[in-house]
């Protein structure tokens, strides 16, 4: 279980991370999306307790990393951005490292190291110094690093970043296989390999939390008007002047090459406009060859959040801008009306006095 | 911490930097054996550490120079902080690291006393005070090594470092002021070469080594919170 609670990081004026709160349960298998600088990866050194927060702070299975780090590191494996390695030690030797360093007692490191080796498919390079294995052997090797002595979390920072496909795929598997008994948490800003692996997704952009949801659900959110693409043969033109019952819109996206096309159709409802499509379509004698709900990926999802949020964000500070221009002007407004308020205030003294003189003067008249 | 030692003193044997140093050490030392022993004919084998001991400013940095630099500058220092181990044991362990490999090198040296077993007899008493003396010595240096390597990810910088500071207490601060010369590490070992253990200098060596130790661990700690 992973608590992160308003977490902070502050370079100078610079928020990498800003104000960020969320639960990981065990066994979750979570997905950090973002765009590159979104603050991944300062997000994962604060969870994993390389630098500490600014503000905030991180809970792993009860210990707070910052005041007990010895306890919580203990349930973490973590395989950094860019794999840092020993580059003269052999895998074993690197493996082997690892485990002390997380403390494995002594009769049990060979095991953990050979298990770990086994995982990753390294047993047949475990005596070549890793200066001399290709990149995804690298990638492998850290990864081994990271899960030697089973620790209950997973942390991988973009596991498969610069990987042939033949890797990615056998990375993919590696990770699948681990998520069964891990909690598992990854960066990546491939979002085809996140919707593969995750079941809950959290997007950040700009050090700040855009959405956590399942990949379905962040699918279904965007994917609200509930159109329709068809693919028609339509000899007549017929659809152009056609009206389907409930349709708000019709409209044409393509001409294939084979007489066919394709049109997208808007419901005004949001209800399924299948259906109608098929018996008004079939009474005009238009054939369908292919009707679907178009599908909206992560990677749209996931640009439509960003979008929004920045849009917001600009709102936001188009808001405050306002704001702070109409008190600039109220206060203007306040300061002339005090001034006015002021002078007449002087006048009214100017003239009381003037009239206590004309009385003095006319009772000193009077007396005399 | 035990994990830390045995990688790091490893890893001077596996890698060219300690046998260059074992190399120049061992070199100086028969050159300062044939120099201030063979040739002036006298029996004092601690005449050769007394030469040995200026000859330490250029070779310690070989030690200590990447200690940390290299673990910032490849990223492995990621491994390092997030593995469960407080940042103490891992400055104690590169520390004492440096200064084992370091009496490792010290220890070949008694060939050279053997050596003179045959030639004269010399005193086993003095030379045991003397090459303690060198131990302290080097310590202190490693020490402030260290610290010099924790600054910078850049291992030139602190070697560059670790000899302008070493120079600066050696010559330096005697040549400023007279009130500074105790401070001098090289001064202090002095007394050593003369067969005295002196409470006063055991005690400076060791807050030498202490204190910057302590620097190493807080400059450490502190780049988790800055970075």
């Amino acid at each position: 279980m992973i608590t992160v609670n308003n977490v902070t990081k502050k370079y100078g004026k610079f928020k990498a991370v800003d104000n960020i709160s969320f639960e990981i349960n065990d066994g979750e298998i979570i997905g950090l999306l973002g765009p590159n600088g979104a603050g991944k990866s300062t997000t994962m050194n604060i969870l994993t307790g390389f630098i500490e927060p600014t503000e905030g702070n991180v809970i792993i299975n009860g210990y707070d990393i910052s005041k007990k780090p010895k306890k919580a590191k203990k349930s973490i494996g973590y395989m950094p951005e860019g794999v840092p390695l020993y580059k003269d030690m052999t895998v074993k030797e690197f493996v082997t490292y690892m485990a002390e360093l997380r403390g494995i007692k002594k009769d049990n490191i060979k095991e953990s190291v050979e298990q770990a080796m086994q995982d990753t498919w390294l047993q047949n390079v475990k005596n070549v110094l890793i200066r001399n294995l290709s990149k995804g052997y690298k990638q492998r090797v850290s990864m081994a690093g990271a899960l030697v002595g089973n620790p209950e979390i997973l942390i991988m920072d973009e596991p498969t970043v610069g990987l042939d496909p033949k890797q990615i795929i056998e990375i993919r598997n590696l990770i699948k296989k681990l998520g069964k008994d891990h909690t598992l948490i990854i960066s990546s800003h491939i979002l085809s390999e996140i919707s593969q692996i995750c079941e809950k997704v959290i997007i950040i952009n700009k050090g700040q939390i855009v959405a956590i949801d399942s990949p379905e659900h962040l699918e279904d959110t965007v994917n609200v008007e509930n159109a329709i693409n068809i693919i028609v043969e339509d000899k007549e033109n017929k659809m152009q002047n056609l009206k389907i019952n409930g349709a708000k819109k019709v409209e044409l996206i393509k001409e294939n090459d084979d007489n066919t096309k394709e049109y997208r159709i808007i419901p005004e409802k949001d209800y399924d406009i299948r259906k109608t499509i098929f018996s008004d379509l079939s009474k005009e004698n238009i054939t369908i060859f292919e009707l679907k709900k178009p599908e909206i990926t992560l990677e749209e999802a996931f640009m439509d959040l960003i979008k929004k949020n920045e849009k917001e964000k600009e709102e936001k500070a188009k808001k405050a801008e306002e704001e702070k221009k109409q008190k600039e002007e109220q206060k203007k407004q306040e300061k002339i009306e005090k001034k006015e308020q002021k002078q007449e205030m002087k006048k009214e003294k100017k003239e009381q006095k003037e009239k206590k003189k004309n009385k003095d003067k006319k009772e000193k008249g009077g007396n005399e | 911490m035990w994990a830390i030692i045995k990688k790091e003193v490893k890893s001077y044997f596996l890698s060219p930097i300690g046998y260059v140093f074992i190399g120049l050490f061992l070199l100086m030392a028969s050159l300062f054996f044939y120099s201030e022993i063979l040739v002036t004919g006298s029996t004092m084998f601690s005449n050769m550490f007394y030469s040995l001991s200026t000859m330490l400013i250029m070779i310690i940095p070989l030690l200590t120079m990447r200690m940390f630099s290299e673990e910032r500058k490849d990223g492995t220092e990621q491994l390092l902080l997030t593995a469960p181990r407080s940042v103490t044991s891992i400055v104690l362990g590169k520390f004492f690291a440096g200064s084992i490999f370091f009496i490792i090198a010290v220890a070949l040296t008694f060939i050279y006393y053997v050596i003179l077993m045959f030639l004269g007899n010399p005193n086993i008493k003095t030379s045991l005070v003397t090459v303690l003396g060198f131990i302290l010595l080097g310590a202190a240096l490693i020490s402030f090594g260290m610290f010099a390597s924790s600054l910078t990810e850049n291992q030139v910088i602190a070697a560059i470092i670790s000899i302008a500071f070493y120079i600066i207490t050696w010559i330096g601060a005697p040549y400023l002021s007279q009130s500074l010369e105790p401070l001098g590490l090289m001064n202090m070992f002095n007394r050593f070469a003369n067969g005295q253990i002196a409470c006063t200098e055991v005690v400076a060596f060791l807050s030498y080594t202490v204190l910057f130790i302590l620097l190493t661990i807080i400059v450490i700690q502190r780049r988790k919170s800055v970075k």
